[in-house]
Protein backbone atom coordinates (compact mmCIF):
# COMPACT_ATOMS: atom_id res chain seq x y z
CA UNK A 1 0.00 0.00 0.00
CA UNK A 2 2.80 2.26 0.80
CA UNK A 3 5.00 1.92 -2.77
CA UNK A 4 1.08 2.02 -4.17
CA UNK A 5 1.23 5.35 -2.65
CA UNK A 6 4.84 6.38 -3.41
CA UNK A 7 4.17 5.61 -6.67
CA UNK A 8 1.54 7.28 -7.65
CA UNK A 9 2.79 10.65 -5.53
CA UNK A 10 5.56 10.30 -7.85
CA UNK A 11 3.88 10.01 -10.93
CA UNK A 12 1.32 13.32 -10.01
CA UNK A 13 5.24 15.05 -9.34
CA UNK A 14 6.11 13.79 -12.94
CA UNK A 15 2.99 14.73 -14.20
CA UNK A 16 3.16 18.48 -12.75
CA UNK A 17 7.35 18.26 -13.97
CA UNK A 18 6.02 17.78 -17.57
CA UNK A 19 3.31 20.27 -16.71
CA UNK A 20 6.21 22.91 -15.53
CA UNK A 21 8.20 21.92 -18.68
CA UNK A 22 5.57 22.97 -21.49
CA UNK A 23 3.13 25.19 -19.29
CA UNK A 24 2.10 27.15 -22.90
CA UNK A 25 0.85 23.96 -24.73
CA UNK A 26 -0.94 22.49 -21.61
CA UNK A 27 -2.68 25.70 -21.14
CA UNK A 28 -3.67 26.23 -24.88
CA UNK A 29 -4.98 22.59 -24.55
CA UNK A 30 -6.96 22.90 -21.38
CA UNK A 31 -8.91 26.46 -23.45
CA UNK A 32 -9.65 24.12 -26.38
CA UNK A 33 -11.06 21.31 -24.45
CA UNK A 34 -12.53 24.46 -22.05
CA UNK A 35 -14.23 25.36 -24.98
CA UNK A 36 -15.81 22.18 -26.13
CA UNK A 37 -17.25 21.42 -22.77
CA UNK A 38 -18.51 25.10 -22.82
CA UNK A 39 -21.58 24.16 -24.42
CA UNK A 40 -22.97 21.13 -23.24
CA UNK A 41 -22.61 22.63 -19.93
CA UNK A 42 -24.50 25.75 -20.87
CA UNK A 43 -26.83 23.55 -22.13
CA UNK A 44 -27.37 21.45 -19.29
CA UNK A 45 -27.59 25.01 -17.12
CA UNK A 46 -30.25 25.88 -19.50
CA UNK A 47 -31.86 22.79 -18.67
CA UNK A 48 -31.74 22.69 -15.09
CA UNK A 49 -33.07 25.76 -14.88
CA UNK A 50 -36.27 25.20 -17.18
CA UNK A 51 -37.04 21.61 -15.54
CA UNK A 52 -38.31 23.13 -12.20
CA UNK A 53 -40.93 25.39 -14.18
CA UNK A 54 -42.13 22.72 -16.43
CA UNK A 55 -42.46 20.36 -13.20
CA UNK A 56 -43.96 22.61 -11.58
CA UNK A 57 -46.67 23.11 -13.79
CA UNK A 58 -48.73 19.86 -14.26
CA UNK A 59 -48.39 17.49 -17.16
CA UNK A 60 -51.34 15.92 -15.81
CA UNK A 61 -54.53 16.24 -18.51
CA UNK A 62 -56.73 19.32 -17.01
CA UNK A 63 -60.27 19.56 -18.60
CA UNK A 64 -62.38 23.02 -18.44
CA UNK A 65 -65.97 22.11 -18.75
CA UNK A 66 -67.90 25.63 -19.51
CA UNK A 67 -71.45 25.54 -18.54
CA UNK A 68 -73.58 27.33 -21.35
CA UNK A 69 -74.37 30.73 -20.28
CA UNK A 70 -77.92 30.66 -19.82
CA UNK A 71 -78.27 27.12 -17.72
CA UNK A 72 -79.60 27.54 -14.82
CA UNK A 73 -77.31 26.85 -11.41
CA UNK A 74 -79.38 23.80 -10.41
CA UNK A 75 -78.65 22.59 -14.04
CA UNK A 76 -75.16 23.72 -14.15
CA UNK A 77 -74.49 21.71 -10.04
CA UNK A 78 -76.58 18.90 -11.82
CA UNK A 79 -74.09 17.97 -15.06
CA UNK A 80 -71.55 16.76 -12.43
CA UNK A 81 -73.75 13.61 -11.99
CA UNK A 82 -73.59 12.60 -16.25
CA UNK A 83 -69.60 13.84 -16.10
CA UNK A 84 -69.39 11.23 -13.33
CA UNK A 85 -70.81 8.19 -15.00
CA UNK A 86 -68.85 9.15 -18.40
CA UNK A 87 -65.74 8.42 -16.52
CA UNK A 88 -66.89 5.82 -14.63
CA UNK A 89 -68.38 4.32 -18.11
CA UNK A 90 -64.75 4.97 -19.28
CA UNK A 91 -63.09 3.74 -16.41
CA UNK A 92 -61.12 6.85 -15.71
CA UNK A 93 -59.94 8.36 -12.31
CA UNK A 94 -59.95 12.33 -12.20
CA UNK A 95 -61.36 14.87 -9.54
CA UNK A 96 -64.29 16.94 -10.70
CA UNK A 97 -64.43 20.62 -9.30
CA UNK A 98 -66.96 22.96 -9.43
CA UNK A 99 -66.51 26.75 -9.68
CA UNK A 100 -69.28 28.88 -9.81
CA UNK A 101 -69.22 31.59 -12.18
CA UNK A 102 -69.23 34.51 -9.29
CA UNK A 103 -66.34 32.95 -7.76
CA UNK A 104 -64.44 32.77 -11.07
CA UNK A 105 -65.00 36.95 -11.28
CA UNK A 106 -63.61 37.44 -8.06
CA UNK A 107 -60.28 35.25 -8.39
CA UNK A 108 -59.91 37.05 -11.78
CA UNK A 109 -60.72 40.52 -10.02
CA UNK A 110 -57.52 39.39 -7.57
CA UNK A 111 -54.83 38.35 -9.61
CA UNK A 112 -55.90 39.69 -12.70
CA UNK A 113 -54.79 42.81 -14.78
CA UNK A 114 -57.49 42.77 -16.15
CA UNK A 115 -59.82 43.76 -13.11
CA UNK A 116 -60.41 47.61 -14.62
CA UNK A 117 -61.59 46.23 -17.42
CA UNK A 118 -63.95 43.74 -16.31
CA UNK A 119 -65.07 46.51 -13.84
CA UNK A 120 -66.42 48.27 -17.07
CA UNK A 121 -68.25 45.42 -18.27
CA UNK A 122 -70.91 45.86 -15.68
CA UNK A 123 -72.18 42.31 -15.19
CA UNK A 124 -70.27 39.03 -14.88
CA UNK A 125 -69.41 37.48 -18.07
CA UNK A 126 -68.40 33.95 -17.24
CA UNK A 127 -70.28 31.02 -17.29
CA UNK A 128 -69.97 28.29 -14.21
CA UNK A 129 -67.48 25.97 -15.05
CA UNK A 130 -65.92 22.60 -14.09
CA UNK A 131 -62.23 21.33 -14.19
CA UNK A 132 -61.55 17.83 -14.21
CA UNK A 133 -58.13 16.86 -13.35
CA UNK A 134 -57.50 13.42 -14.42
CA UNK A 135 -54.31 11.16 -12.94
CA UNK A 136 -54.57 9.41 -17.14
CA UNK A 137 -52.65 10.48 -19.38
CA UNK A 138 -53.84 8.18 -22.45
CA UNK A 139 -54.26 10.81 -25.51
CA UNK A 140 -56.31 8.29 -27.07
CA UNK A 141 -59.12 7.74 -23.83
CA UNK A 142 -58.62 11.98 -23.29
CA UNK A 143 -59.91 12.61 -26.83
CA UNK A 144 -62.56 10.60 -26.70
CA UNK A 145 -63.77 11.53 -23.15
CA UNK A 146 -64.03 15.27 -24.45
CA UNK A 147 -65.86 14.60 -27.62
CA UNK A 148 -68.42 13.18 -25.01
CA UNK A 149 -68.00 15.52 -22.68
CA UNK A 150 -69.08 18.22 -25.57
CA UNK A 151 -72.34 15.86 -26.23
CA UNK A 152 -73.82 16.79 -23.01
CA UNK A 153 -76.51 18.54 -22.59
CA UNK A 154 -75.94 22.64 -21.20
CA UNK A 155 -71.70 22.20 -22.10
CA UNK A 156 -70.78 24.95 -23.97
CA UNK A 157 -67.43 24.83 -24.19
CA UNK A 158 -65.11 22.00 -23.36
CA UNK A 159 -60.95 22.88 -23.16
CA UNK A 160 -58.05 20.66 -22.45
CA UNK A 161 -55.36 23.24 -20.57
CA UNK A 162 -52.45 20.79 -20.51
CA UNK A 163 -51.48 20.74 -24.28
CA UNK A 164 -49.36 23.32 -24.32
CA UNK A 165 -47.42 21.80 -21.07
CA UNK A 166 -47.11 19.03 -22.89
CA UNK A 167 -45.55 20.61 -25.79
CA UNK A 168 -43.00 22.15 -23.13
CA UNK A 169 -42.23 19.10 -21.62
CA UNK A 170 -41.96 17.31 -25.24
CA UNK A 171 -39.62 20.68 -26.06
CA UNK A 172 -37.64 20.06 -23.12
CA UNK A 173 -37.17 16.66 -24.04
CA UNK A 174 -36.31 16.83 -27.67
CA UNK A 175 -33.36 19.75 -26.50
CA UNK A 176 -32.47 16.92 -23.63
CA UNK A 177 -31.76 14.63 -26.98
CA UNK A 178 -30.19 17.26 -28.53
CA UNK A 179 -27.98 17.91 -25.28
CA UNK A 180 -27.11 14.20 -25.16
CA UNK A 181 -25.96 13.50 -28.92
CA UNK A 182 -23.70 17.06 -28.69
CA UNK A 183 -22.29 16.24 -25.27
CA UNK A 184 -21.37 12.75 -26.78
CA UNK A 185 -19.80 14.63 -29.82
CA UNK A 186 -17.33 17.02 -28.24
CA UNK A 187 -16.82 14.33 -25.75
CA UNK A 188 -15.01 12.45 -28.62
CA UNK A 189 -13.65 16.07 -29.70
CA UNK A 190 -11.83 16.28 -25.97
CA UNK A 191 -10.77 12.84 -26.08
CA UNK A 192 -9.53 13.54 -29.20
CA UNK A 193 -7.84 16.84 -27.73
CA UNK A 194 -6.14 14.93 -24.88
CA UNK A 195 -4.89 12.18 -26.94
CA UNK A 196 -3.22 14.70 -29.30
CA UNK A 197 -1.87 16.35 -26.72
CA UNK A 198 -0.31 13.33 -24.92
CA UNK A 199 1.04 11.70 -27.76
CA UNK A 200 3.01 15.11 -28.56
CA UNK A 201 4.36 14.45 -24.50
CA UNK A 202 4.80 10.87 -25.09
CA UNK A 203 7.19 11.65 -28.05
CA UNK A 204 8.80 14.60 -26.24
CA UNK A 205 9.80 12.25 -23.20
CA UNK A 206 10.39 9.08 -25.17
CA UNK A 207 14.58 9.33 -23.88
CA UNK A 208 13.09 9.58 -20.18
CA UNK A 209 10.98 6.77 -21.09
CA UNK A 210 13.82 4.41 -22.67
CA UNK A 211 15.68 4.99 -19.69
CA UNK A 212 13.27 4.30 -17.19
CA UNK A 213 12.57 0.89 -19.12
CA UNK A 214 16.07 0.05 -18.89
CA UNK A 215 16.45 0.64 -15.44
CA UNK A 216 13.39 -1.24 -14.55
CA UNK A 217 10.67 0.83 -14.64
CA UNK A 218 7.35 -1.07 -15.32
CA UNK A 219 4.84 -0.11 -17.78
CA UNK A 220 2.58 1.28 -15.10
CA UNK A 221 5.06 3.32 -13.51
CA UNK A 222 5.91 4.28 -17.01
CA UNK A 223 2.46 5.41 -17.95
CA UNK A 224 1.02 6.65 -14.95
CA UNK A 225 2.17 10.43 -15.48
CA UNK A 226 0.37 10.64 -18.57
CA UNK A 227 -2.60 9.43 -16.85
CA UNK A 228 -2.38 12.06 -14.44
CA UNK A 229 -1.46 14.77 -17.27
CA UNK A 230 -4.52 14.03 -18.95
CA UNK A 231 -7.05 13.84 -16.25
CA UNK A 232 -5.22 17.27 -14.95
CA UNK A 233 -5.85 18.60 -18.32
CA UNK A 234 -9.24 17.69 -18.26
CA UNK A 235 -10.40 18.55 -14.27
CA UNK A 236 -8.92 22.34 -15.21
CA UNK A 237 -10.67 22.10 -18.56
CA UNK A 238 -14.31 21.49 -16.76
CA UNK A 239 -13.35 24.18 -14.23
CA UNK A 240 -12.59 26.62 -16.60
CA UNK A 241 -16.09 25.82 -18.28
CA UNK A 242 -17.96 26.02 -15.54
CA UNK A 243 -16.76 29.07 -14.45
CA UNK A 244 -17.64 30.75 -17.56
CA UNK A 245 -20.66 29.84 -18.01
CA UNK A 246 -21.33 31.21 -14.51
CA UNK A 247 -19.73 33.99 -15.31
CA UNK A 248 -21.63 34.23 -18.59
CA UNK A 249 -25.14 34.41 -16.62
CA UNK A 250 -24.98 37.50 -14.71
CA UNK A 251 -25.00 39.54 -18.04
CA UNK A 252 -27.10 37.40 -19.57
CA UNK A 253 -29.34 37.42 -16.41
CA UNK A 254 -30.03 41.55 -17.03
CA UNK A 255 -31.39 40.84 -20.26
CA UNK A 256 -33.65 37.74 -18.96
CA UNK A 257 -35.08 39.98 -16.02
CA UNK A 258 -36.05 42.68 -18.71
CA UNK A 259 -37.95 39.88 -20.34
CA UNK A 260 -39.42 37.86 -17.29
CA UNK A 261 -40.64 41.29 -15.55
CA UNK A 262 -43.22 41.83 -19.07
CA UNK A 263 -44.66 38.21 -17.81
CA UNK A 264 -44.58 39.14 -14.12
CA UNK A 265 -41.94 36.61 -13.27
CA UNK A 266 -38.99 36.54 -11.66
CA UNK A 267 -37.20 34.13 -13.77
CA UNK A 268 -33.60 33.84 -13.73
CA UNK A 269 -30.39 31.68 -14.97
CA UNK A 270 -28.56 30.27 -11.72
CA UNK A 271 -25.09 28.31 -12.29
CA UNK A 272 -25.27 24.63 -11.58
CA UNK A 273 -24.90 23.46 -8.70
CA UNK A 274 -22.22 22.00 -6.41
CA UNK A 275 -23.65 17.93 -7.02
CA UNK A 276 -24.08 18.54 -10.65
CA UNK A 277 -20.68 20.58 -11.19
CA UNK A 278 -19.06 17.94 -9.37
CA UNK A 279 -20.65 15.13 -11.29
CA UNK A 280 -19.39 17.33 -14.48
CA UNK A 281 -16.14 18.11 -13.13
CA UNK A 282 -15.72 14.13 -12.40
CA UNK A 283 -16.63 13.50 -16.07
CA UNK A 284 -14.49 15.73 -17.74
CA UNK A 285 -11.34 14.71 -15.96
CA UNK A 286 -12.38 10.96 -16.99
CA UNK A 287 -12.60 12.09 -20.46
CA UNK A 288 -9.00 13.50 -20.30
CA UNK A 289 -8.26 10.36 -18.95
CA UNK A 290 -9.45 8.38 -21.18
CA UNK A 291 -8.05 10.45 -23.88
CA UNK A 292 -4.52 9.71 -22.17
CA UNK A 293 -4.54 5.82 -21.52
CA UNK A 294 -5.78 4.94 -25.03
CA UNK A 295 -2.87 7.41 -26.53
CA UNK A 296 -0.46 6.14 -23.83
CA UNK A 297 -1.55 2.32 -24.53
CA UNK A 298 -1.30 3.81 -28.59
CA UNK A 299 2.41 5.06 -28.02
CA UNK A 300 4.33 2.80 -25.74
CA UNK A 301 2.82 0.18 -27.50
CA UNK A 302 4.52 1.32 -30.34
CA UNK A 303 7.64 1.92 -28.77
CA UNK A 304 8.15 -1.31 -26.85
CA UNK B 1 25.63 -17.28 -13.31
CA UNK B 2 25.14 -16.28 -17.06
CA UNK B 3 25.00 -18.36 -20.07
CA UNK B 4 24.42 -18.24 -23.76
CA UNK B 5 23.93 -21.97 -25.20
CA UNK B 6 24.82 -21.64 -28.89
CA UNK B 7 23.14 -18.05 -29.39
CA UNK B 8 22.60 -16.24 -33.14
CA UNK B 9 21.35 -13.18 -33.49
CA UNK B 10 20.15 -11.88 -37.20
CA UNK B 11 19.11 -8.85 -38.03
CA UNK B 12 16.89 -7.67 -41.12
CA UNK B 13 19.05 -8.00 -44.51
CA UNK B 14 20.07 -11.29 -42.85
CA UNK B 15 23.17 -9.47 -41.20
CA UNK B 16 24.78 -11.71 -38.77
CA UNK B 17 25.20 -9.63 -35.22
CA UNK B 18 26.33 -12.83 -33.12
CA UNK B 19 26.74 -16.58 -34.43
CA UNK B 20 26.61 -19.58 -32.16
CA UNK B 21 28.05 -18.55 -29.07
CA UNK B 22 28.46 -20.59 -26.18
CA UNK B 23 29.62 -18.87 -23.13
CA UNK B 24 29.48 -19.69 -19.73
CA UNK B 25 29.95 -16.66 -16.82
CA UNK B 26 30.13 -17.44 -13.31
CA UNK B 27 29.00 -14.82 -10.55
CA UNK B 28 31.59 -12.60 -10.06
CA UNK B 29 33.96 -12.35 -12.30
CA UNK B 30 34.96 -9.37 -14.42
CA UNK B 31 34.64 -10.45 -18.14
CA UNK B 32 36.15 -8.51 -20.75
CA UNK B 33 34.48 -8.25 -24.03
CA UNK B 34 37.06 -7.72 -26.86
CA UNK B 35 37.10 -6.65 -30.61
CA UNK B 36 36.59 -4.33 -33.04
CA UNK B 37 33.53 -2.01 -33.57
CA UNK B 38 30.67 -3.93 -34.84
CA UNK B 39 31.95 -7.55 -33.67
CA UNK B 40 28.68 -7.89 -31.52
CA UNK B 41 30.17 -7.07 -28.03
CA UNK B 42 26.88 -4.90 -27.23
CA UNK B 43 23.90 -7.35 -29.14
CA UNK B 44 25.34 -9.73 -26.68
CA UNK B 45 25.01 -7.39 -23.65
CA UNK B 46 22.08 -6.40 -24.71
CA UNK B 47 20.77 -9.90 -24.74
CA UNK B 48 21.55 -10.17 -21.09
CA UNK B 49 19.73 -7.08 -20.20
CA UNK B 50 16.70 -8.33 -22.43
CA UNK B 51 16.84 -5.42 -24.81
CA UNK B 52 17.53 -7.94 -27.53
CA UNK B 53 16.41 -11.02 -27.95
CA UNK B 54 18.20 -14.45 -29.80
CA UNK B 55 17.19 -15.41 -33.18
CA UNK B 56 18.04 -18.99 -31.97
CA UNK B 57 19.91 -20.65 -28.77
CA UNK B 58 19.41 -19.88 -25.06
CA UNK B 59 20.33 -17.00 -22.62
CA UNK B 60 19.94 -18.05 -19.22
CA UNK B 61 19.84 -14.83 -16.77
CA UNK B 62 20.74 -16.33 -13.01
CA UNK B 63 18.53 -19.65 -13.96
CA UNK B 64 15.81 -17.29 -16.08
CA UNK B 65 15.76 -17.89 -19.78
CA UNK B 66 15.34 -15.03 -21.21
CA UNK B 67 13.55 -15.76 -24.31
CA UNK B 68 10.60 -17.63 -21.87
CA UNK B 69 10.36 -14.80 -19.89
CA UNK B 70 7.25 -13.00 -19.81
CA UNK B 71 6.90 -9.05 -21.05
CA UNK B 72 5.80 -7.63 -17.58
CA UNK B 73 8.80 -9.69 -15.61
CA UNK B 74 11.59 -8.09 -17.68
CA UNK B 75 11.36 -4.89 -15.46
CA UNK B 76 12.22 -7.32 -12.27
CA UNK B 77 14.58 -8.69 -14.08
CA UNK B 78 16.52 -5.30 -15.33
CA UNK B 79 16.26 -4.26 -11.15
CA UNK B 80 18.84 -7.03 -10.51
CA UNK B 81 21.53 -5.55 -13.31
CA UNK B 82 23.20 -2.39 -13.33
CA UNK B 83 23.34 -1.15 -17.22
CA UNK B 84 26.26 1.28 -18.22
CA UNK B 85 25.82 2.12 -21.46
CA UNK B 86 28.16 4.14 -23.92
CA UNK B 87 25.94 7.33 -24.14
CA UNK B 88 25.61 7.02 -20.50
CA UNK B 89 21.89 7.86 -21.25
CA UNK B 90 21.85 10.72 -18.19
CA UNK B 91 18.27 12.70 -17.58
CA UNK B 92 19.76 15.79 -18.55
CA UNK B 93 16.86 18.11 -17.17
CA UNK B 94 17.50 16.43 -13.83
CA UNK B 95 20.05 16.85 -11.17
CA UNK B 96 22.90 13.75 -10.96
CA UNK B 97 21.60 13.18 -7.69
CA UNK B 98 17.90 12.55 -9.43
CA UNK B 99 19.34 10.64 -11.98
CA UNK B 100 21.19 7.99 -9.67
CA UNK B 101 18.04 7.87 -7.54
CA UNK B 102 16.25 6.95 -10.46
CA UNK B 103 16.67 3.03 -10.06
CA UNK B 104 15.37 2.97 -6.63
CA UNK B 105 12.11 5.01 -7.57
CA UNK B 106 11.26 2.82 -10.18
CA UNK B 107 11.20 -0.09 -7.70
CA UNK B 108 8.51 1.92 -5.16
CA UNK B 109 11.80 2.62 -2.64
CA UNK B 110 11.36 5.83 -0.02
CA UNK B 111 12.64 8.65 -1.85
CA UNK B 112 14.39 9.30 1.85
CA UNK B 113 16.10 5.52 1.76
CA UNK B 114 17.02 6.45 -2.30
CA UNK B 115 18.40 9.62 -1.70
CA UNK B 116 20.98 8.39 1.09
CA UNK B 117 21.59 5.16 -0.71
CA UNK B 118 22.06 7.50 -4.28
CA UNK B 119 24.74 9.78 -2.06
CA UNK B 120 26.56 6.72 -0.88
CA UNK B 121 26.84 5.50 -4.71
CA UNK B 122 27.93 9.00 -5.24
CA UNK B 123 30.53 9.25 -2.38
CA UNK B 124 31.77 5.73 -4.63
CA UNK B 125 32.54 7.33 -7.72
CA UNK B 126 33.68 10.31 -6.03
CA UNK B 127 30.96 12.92 -7.26
CA UNK B 128 29.15 13.71 -4.27
CA UNK B 129 30.16 17.19 -4.44
CA UNK B 130 28.79 17.49 -7.62
CA UNK B 131 24.94 15.67 -6.29
CA UNK B 132 23.00 18.93 -7.26
CA UNK B 133 24.78 19.43 -10.09
CA UNK B 134 22.99 18.87 -14.13
CA UNK B 135 24.57 15.77 -16.36
CA UNK B 136 25.28 18.21 -19.32
CA UNK B 137 27.56 20.88 -16.59
CA UNK B 138 30.19 17.66 -16.09
CA UNK B 139 33.34 16.37 -18.28
CA UNK B 140 32.59 13.26 -20.03
CA UNK B 141 34.10 11.23 -17.64
CA UNK B 142 32.15 12.50 -14.72
CA UNK B 143 29.29 11.94 -16.78
CA UNK B 144 30.78 8.17 -16.65
CA UNK B 145 30.70 7.77 -13.21
CA UNK B 146 27.51 9.46 -12.87
CA UNK B 147 26.17 6.41 -14.72
CA UNK B 148 27.97 3.41 -12.87
CA UNK B 149 26.94 4.92 -10.02
CA UNK B 150 23.17 4.72 -11.02
CA UNK B 151 24.51 1.41 -12.35
CA UNK B 152 25.09 0.32 -8.88
CA UNK B 153 23.20 2.08 -6.56
CA UNK B 154 20.35 -0.58 -6.68
CA UNK B 155 23.13 -3.20 -5.20
CA UNK B 156 22.70 -5.34 -8.79
CA UNK B 157 24.03 -8.87 -9.11
CA UNK B 158 25.22 -7.90 -12.37
CA UNK B 159 26.67 -5.09 -13.98
CA UNK B 160 26.83 -4.69 -18.05
CA UNK B 161 28.87 -2.08 -19.36
CA UNK B 162 29.08 -1.20 -23.00
CA UNK B 163 32.11 0.74 -23.80
CA UNK B 164 32.46 2.30 -20.62
CA UNK B 165 35.91 4.44 -21.35
CA UNK B 166 35.17 4.95 -24.93
CA UNK B 167 35.44 8.88 -25.66
CA UNK B 168 37.44 9.52 -22.43
CA UNK B 169 41.43 10.30 -21.63
CA UNK B 170 43.66 7.65 -20.22
CA UNK B 171 42.92 8.85 -16.72
CA UNK B 172 39.01 8.94 -16.80
CA UNK B 173 38.99 5.54 -18.11
CA UNK B 174 41.27 4.57 -15.43
CA UNK B 175 39.05 5.68 -12.50
CA UNK B 176 35.92 4.27 -14.17
CA UNK B 177 37.78 0.72 -14.35
CA UNK B 178 38.76 1.12 -10.57
CA UNK B 179 35.23 1.47 -10.00
CA UNK B 180 34.25 -1.10 -11.60
CA UNK B 181 36.62 -3.74 -10.21
CA UNK B 182 35.80 -2.80 -6.92
CA UNK B 183 32.52 -3.83 -7.28
CA UNK B 184 33.72 -6.82 -9.06
CA UNK B 185 35.75 -7.44 -5.59
CA UNK B 186 32.64 -7.69 -3.99
CA UNK B 187 30.98 -10.32 -5.77
CA UNK B 188 29.45 -8.90 -8.60
CA UNK B 189 29.72 -9.71 -11.96
CA UNK B 190 30.84 -7.36 -14.53
CA UNK B 191 30.80 -7.93 -18.26
CA UNK B 192 32.81 -5.06 -19.68
CA UNK B 193 32.62 -4.39 -24.00
CA UNK B 194 35.57 -2.40 -25.07
CA UNK B 195 37.37 -2.13 -28.37
CA UNK B 196 40.48 -0.60 -26.75
CA UNK B 197 42.86 -3.25 -25.60
CA UNK B 198 44.88 -1.43 -22.80
CA UNK B 199 42.75 -1.90 -20.37
CA UNK B 200 42.55 -6.16 -21.14
CA UNK B 201 45.21 -6.92 -18.47
CA UNK B 202 42.77 -5.90 -15.64
CA UNK B 203 40.09 -8.53 -16.66
CA UNK B 204 39.62 -12.18 -15.10
CA UNK B 205 38.72 -13.36 -18.73
CA UNK B 206 39.02 -11.34 -22.02
CA UNK B 207 36.53 -12.98 -24.83
CA UNK B 208 37.39 -11.98 -28.10
CA UNK B 209 34.86 -11.13 -30.66
CA UNK B 210 34.76 -10.68 -34.34
CA UNK B 211 31.87 -10.89 -36.54
CA UNK B 212 29.85 -12.16 -34.38
CA UNK B 213 31.72 -15.37 -33.31
CA UNK B 214 34.54 -15.74 -30.32
CA UNK B 215 37.37 -16.09 -32.08
CA UNK B 216 39.17 -16.25 -28.92
CA UNK B 217 39.57 -16.31 -25.17
CA UNK B 218 41.90 -15.78 -22.45
CA UNK B 219 42.12 -16.20 -19.09
CA UNK B 220 43.89 -14.02 -16.26
CA UNK B 221 46.77 -15.99 -16.01
CA UNK B 222 47.18 -15.95 -19.53
CA UNK B 223 47.18 -12.15 -20.07
CA UNK B 224 49.25 -11.65 -17.15
CA UNK B 225 51.81 -13.75 -18.98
Amino acid sequence: MTIWFREHLFALKSAFTHLRAGTGNFLFNVLVVAIALALPIAGLTLIENIRPISSQLSIEPEISIFVSPDTTRESATALSVPIKRLLKDDGISGKLTFTPKEKALASMQDSSSLAEVLSTLGGNPLPDAYVLSLSNNDATQLDSLVEQLKSLQDVDVVQVDSAWVKRLAALVQIFQMGLLFMAITLGVVVIVVVFNATRLQVISHQAEISVTRLLGATNSFIHRPYYYTGALLGLLAGVLALGAIAASLQPLNKAIAEFAKLYASEFRLTPLGFLPSLALLAFSMLLGLCGAYLSVRRQLARAS
Amino acid sequence: MIEFDNVSKLYAGDACALRNISLTIPDGELIFLAGPSGAGKSTLLKMIAGIEKPTSGRVMVNGQDMSKLQAGSLPYLRRKLGLILQDQKLLNDRSILSNVMLPLIVTGAAPQEAESRAHVALEKVGLLEKANALPLTLSGGEQQRVAIARAIVNRPKIILADEPTAFLDRDNANKVLSALKAFQSAGVTCLISSHDEQFLDQASRVIYLSNGQIVDAWNASHIAA
